[in-house]
């Protein structure tokens, strides 16, 4: 763009992004990538194992993917369009599936809706094979319909009213504006949360490990070859087969949605209401996410249930040992670490996406689709090489002098940065041109119309990249298991140890501390966030 | 330096020497020979990092006894999971960050060595044990079995298949057991790996008849599933009637839940458990402190207690429950075979029961 000759600052910036990328997204990957060698990806392809997982793959992202997104565009149409009660209630449940750490999550569903479940052959006398397909379709589908709800959300939160009081008063009824008007326009956000959930689903290995059976996907076979046979050549093999993957989604998506124009918000002021949608359709959403979060709770109240108890379901005598074991020991030095890293990640993973979206989506420079994919690439990395890749490229002795937190920090800031970016794309293909060129043609640098302007406006996609982050920070498990030293454990690490050595009690309970304080921190965050955005306001 | 400081940490050399050189001669014994010992403790000070992959409830006690035996500190990174700490050592190897490697299969150690990554030491304590439980080169030592046994839901099996408990691995193929065990994964699980290369053991490395058990096995099967603990906590929770697991993990859940019961088949499979010292270690004489020490009598006794698992000192009592060396019937287990025929083992596997 000729901005950045005419404004060196902005192509500083640009430059820094791109260095940041190279410096924390390539580099490290790219020694996962050459690991194996040509001899060692010959002989990985030729050996054939990888053909089953990648077809299951294919099957598991294709129909995880369908559910996933249609249960998030009903949770945000529901949450946005509709006068349905309880919204703050649907929302926070909205996001304790993002708040999973891997293996006891899935283990509570089949405690649940197991061969033997409490719900399944306990209320209902049934024996379902909830192993396999089944299941993985299922519990993905609720643990992956949060991220595509808050993309969506964010979307249809910024689509311009008007044009839809326009449609009805020109006599569409609500379906028909709904189908004409509404969709259309949440194109871009519909395909960033379909890319963005198809990647992460591709990229899911808690879920699969724990109740997929025998139905081997990639990322559970490349994990299984580290940690059943310490075969990273074979593993690191499998990861290239996940990237390639990732690059045809992303392909597919860029073909999706052309160059079309997406601009509901422009430079003059809307203060016009949503169109009514009619009372039984928010009483059907009403009811639609009541049942949702129904099932939520369930999954949930299971654990605290079993935090509570000395063996669920078999011993079920209430006790607080288990709480009183995680007071104990360095325990409180990994949940706090938890809460520090994850703030820590999410603060700086949020703003830089948001800026590395501002720059790809509004710049014209060369080269801005290969950065727009490699902010992408990280979701399509299985945690663990994204935190092997580290442990190679940053384990350097003249590094020692940096301490592990920071590593951890820097991993979770890169490998969570595409939520943050997807939303702020999507956000910024919805906001007019006019709007940054009114700010520079009053005489404001680019820079400055991005952070006066656009920073603003772009509240929501900032939010969804913070909360993402967070939670997504806060429940990793296979990205900081290759970095974490003794005095950087987090929660997570704790409450695989403890899942191995058959503490479920133990398990449950920190799992539920660890949630409970994420949870608190949104909170705060939230409130914080409140006070700042109306001051914001009060400036503007 | 100053002279002070250099005068300071010579008299605690001398402390140290005398204590540990006491402690030593004490646990090996009037026939180790007092010199090996004392040679070893002049030099064993400062703090040693352990990358563990023993279980959470073992780790901490363990390590505080082997620094109060040998005034040698020890800060663990634990991670029940040797694949992984392999792979951690593996990708630090131009700056390695660990001292020592605990627990898990003698293979994950083995495979570190063979790629030059581990300090060869063979400790004088390691005399006594058996050939096969160590690594001739010195790279590796065992320090405990880990045995394959079978879990069992005492309430379910009762009812079910009439509490018939399987003394052989054959017994299982009984279609009373049908769409009723679980099983790690032999893709999947380092255990059900094992489990797999027994059955070849088993029939002499007959693979054809060992392929057969599997398929005949395979309808009875209910899951195999993606970790061992796992199929223990799902017959424990009555999901499944029984499976095939690790003995120690079985005793340790019952301890639980007592409704679980704990057998051991006939001609069953066992893991090495090894302990290395890394390669590039910057405390050899700790590590090699620790290596010594683990082999001891009371180190051993104490890992009994904490882990259920079985010492390879014949002088050292099982856990309650869990069976002696002598009593079980282990198959002639070929490490090396198994580790460089598994990816074929495991396709033939895939072919014979059809996944």
């Amino acid at each position: 763009m000729r901005g950045l000759t005419r404004e060196p600052p902005l192509l500083l910036a640009l430059l820094g992004v791109v260095a940041l990328v190279l410096a924390f997204i390539v580099y490290p990957q790219v020694q996962v990538v050459i690991a194996p060698g040509s001899d060692g990806y010959a002989a990985f392809l030729q050996g054939g194992t990888w053909v089953t997982p990648l077809r299951n793959s294919l099957q598991v992202v294709a129909l995880s993917t369908t559910t996933a997104v249609l249960l998030g565009f009903l949770y945000a149409y529901a949450m946005v369009y509709t006068d349905m009660r309880w919204k703050p209630f649907f929302r926070l449940v909205g996001i304790l599936p993002l708040l999973s750490p891997p293996f006891v999550v899935a283990a509570a569903y089949i405690l649940l809706f197991g061969p033997r479940g409490i719900v399944t052959y306990g209320i209902f006398g049934q024996t379902p094979i909830i192993f396999g397909l089944m299941g993985i379709w299922g519990v993905q589908t609720i643990a992956f319909f949060p991220f595509a709800y808050q993309l969506i959300a964010d979307v249809l939160s910024r689509s311009d009213a008007r044009m839809e009081q326009a449609a009805r008063n020109l006599g569409a009824g609500p379906w028909q504006v709904f189908r004409t008007v509404t969709l259309p326009l949440s194109r871009p956000g519909l395909g960033a949360a379909i890319l963005t959930t198809a990647i992460y689903i591709l990229e899911d290995f808690g879920n699969p490990q724990l109740i997929g059976g025998v139905f081997t996907v990639l990322p559970t076979q490349a994990y299984s070859l580290i940690s059943g046979f310490g075969d990273f050549t074979g593993a690191a093999a499998v990861s290239t087969i996940l990237l390639a993957l990732a690059l045809a989604l992303y392909l597919a998506k860029l073909r999706l949605d052309g160059g079309r124009s997406f601009v509901t918000i422009s430079g003059r002021a809307s203060s016009m209401p949503r169109p009514p949608v009619p009372p039984g359709l928010s009483w059907a959403c009403f009811a639609g996410c009541l049942a949702l979060s129904g099932l939520i709770l369930m999954v949930y109240g299971a654990l605290v249930v079993s935090a509570f108890t000395i063996a669920f379901p078999t011993n079920i005598t209430f006790t607080t040992t288990n709480f009183q074991f995680v007071a104990t020991g360095s325990n409180g030095d990994a949940l706090r670490n938890t809460i520090v890293f994850g703030t820590v990640a999410a603060a700086v993973s949020a703003v830089l996406a948001l800026f590395a979206g501002w720059l790809v989506q509004r710049g014209d420079w060369p080269g801005r689709r290969a950065l727009d994919f490699l902010l992408i690439m990280p979701a399509a990395i299985p945690g663990i090489f994204f935190g092997i890749g580290y442990l190679t490229a940053f384990n350097q002795t003249w590094l020692d002098w940096v301490d592990r937190g920071w590593i951890i920090v820097l991993s979770m800031i890169f490998w969570n940065i595409p939520v943050g970016y997807q939303a702020a794309v999507a956000g910024l293909r919805q906001i007019d041109r006019s709007l940054d060129e009114a700010a520079t043609s009053l005489g404001a640098s680019k820079l400055r119309g991005f952070r006066d302007v656009l920073f603003p406006v772009l509240a929501g996609s900032l939010r969804v990249g913070f909360v993402t982050t967070f939670v997504r920070a806060v429940t990793t498990l296979s990205v900081v298991i290759f970095l974490f030293t003794p005095p950087t454990t987090v929660a997570t690490i704790r409450i695989y140890q403890l899942v191995n050595d058959l503490n479920w009690g133990g398990a449950t309970a920190f799992t539920v501390a660890d949630i409970s304080l994420a949870i608190a921190a949104l909170l705060v965050f939230a409130l914080l966030a409140r006070g700042r955005l109306v001051l914001g306001m009060a400036r503007g | 330096m100053t002279p002070q400081l250099d005068r300071r940490a010579f008299l605690k050399l001398i402390g140290v020497t005398t204590v540990v050189a006491a402690c030593g001669g004490a646990a090996t014994g009037p026939s180790a020979a007092p010199s090996v010992a004392a040679s070893v403790a002049a030099k064993a000070t400062g703090r040693i990092n352990i990358y563990s992959a023993l279980n959470e409830s073992t780790n901490n006690e363990l390590f505080a006894a082997f620094t109060k035996a040998t005034g040698v500190g020890a800060d663990v990174l634990p991670l029940a999971a040797a694949g992984e700490l392999q792979t951690r050592i593996r990708a630090e190897k131009g700056n390695p960050k660990a001292d020592i490697f605990i627990g898990g299969d003698s293979s994950f150690h083995d495979g570190l060595g063979k790629e030059g990554l581990l300090e060869p030491f063979m400790s004088a304590n390691a005399s006594a044990i058996a050939t096969e439980a160590k690594d001739p080169s010195g790279n590796w030592t065992g320090w405990y079995f880990g045995v394959f046994g079978f879990v069992s839901n005492t309430d379910r099996l009762t009812k079910e298949v009439s509490g018939k408990k399987p003394k052989t691995w054959d017994d299982l193929l009984d279609p009373a057991w049908k769409q009723k065990l679980v099983m790690p994964d032999p893709v999947k699980t380092g255990g059900g790996y094992i489990f797999l290369a027994t059955q070849v053991f088993r029939f002499g490395k007959d693979e054809d008849r060992a392929m057969d058990f599997m398929k005949k096995l395979h309808p009875n099967i209910a899951q195999y599933v993606g970790t061992a603990p796992q199929g223990i906590q799902l017959v424990s929770q009555g999901q499944f009637v029984g499976g095939p697991n690790w003995s120690h993990d079985i005793l340790t859940e019952k301890a639980k839940n007592p409704g679980i019961d704990l057998t051991i088949p006939d001609l069953t499979g066992f893991e090495i458990g090894a302990v290395s010292i890394v390669k590039g270690t910057k405390n050899l004489p700790g590590g090699k402190a620790l290596v010594d020490w683990i082999l001891t009598k009371e180190a051993g006794e104490l890992n009994v207690k904490l882990s259920n698992r079985v010492s390879v000192r014949k002088d050292v009592a099982p856990a309650p429950g869990a069976p002696t060396l002598d009593q079980v019937k282990l198959v002639t287990y070929d490490r090396a075979w198994a580790a460089d025929n598994k990816e074929r083992l495991i396709k033939k596997w895939q072919q014979a029961v059809g996944l």
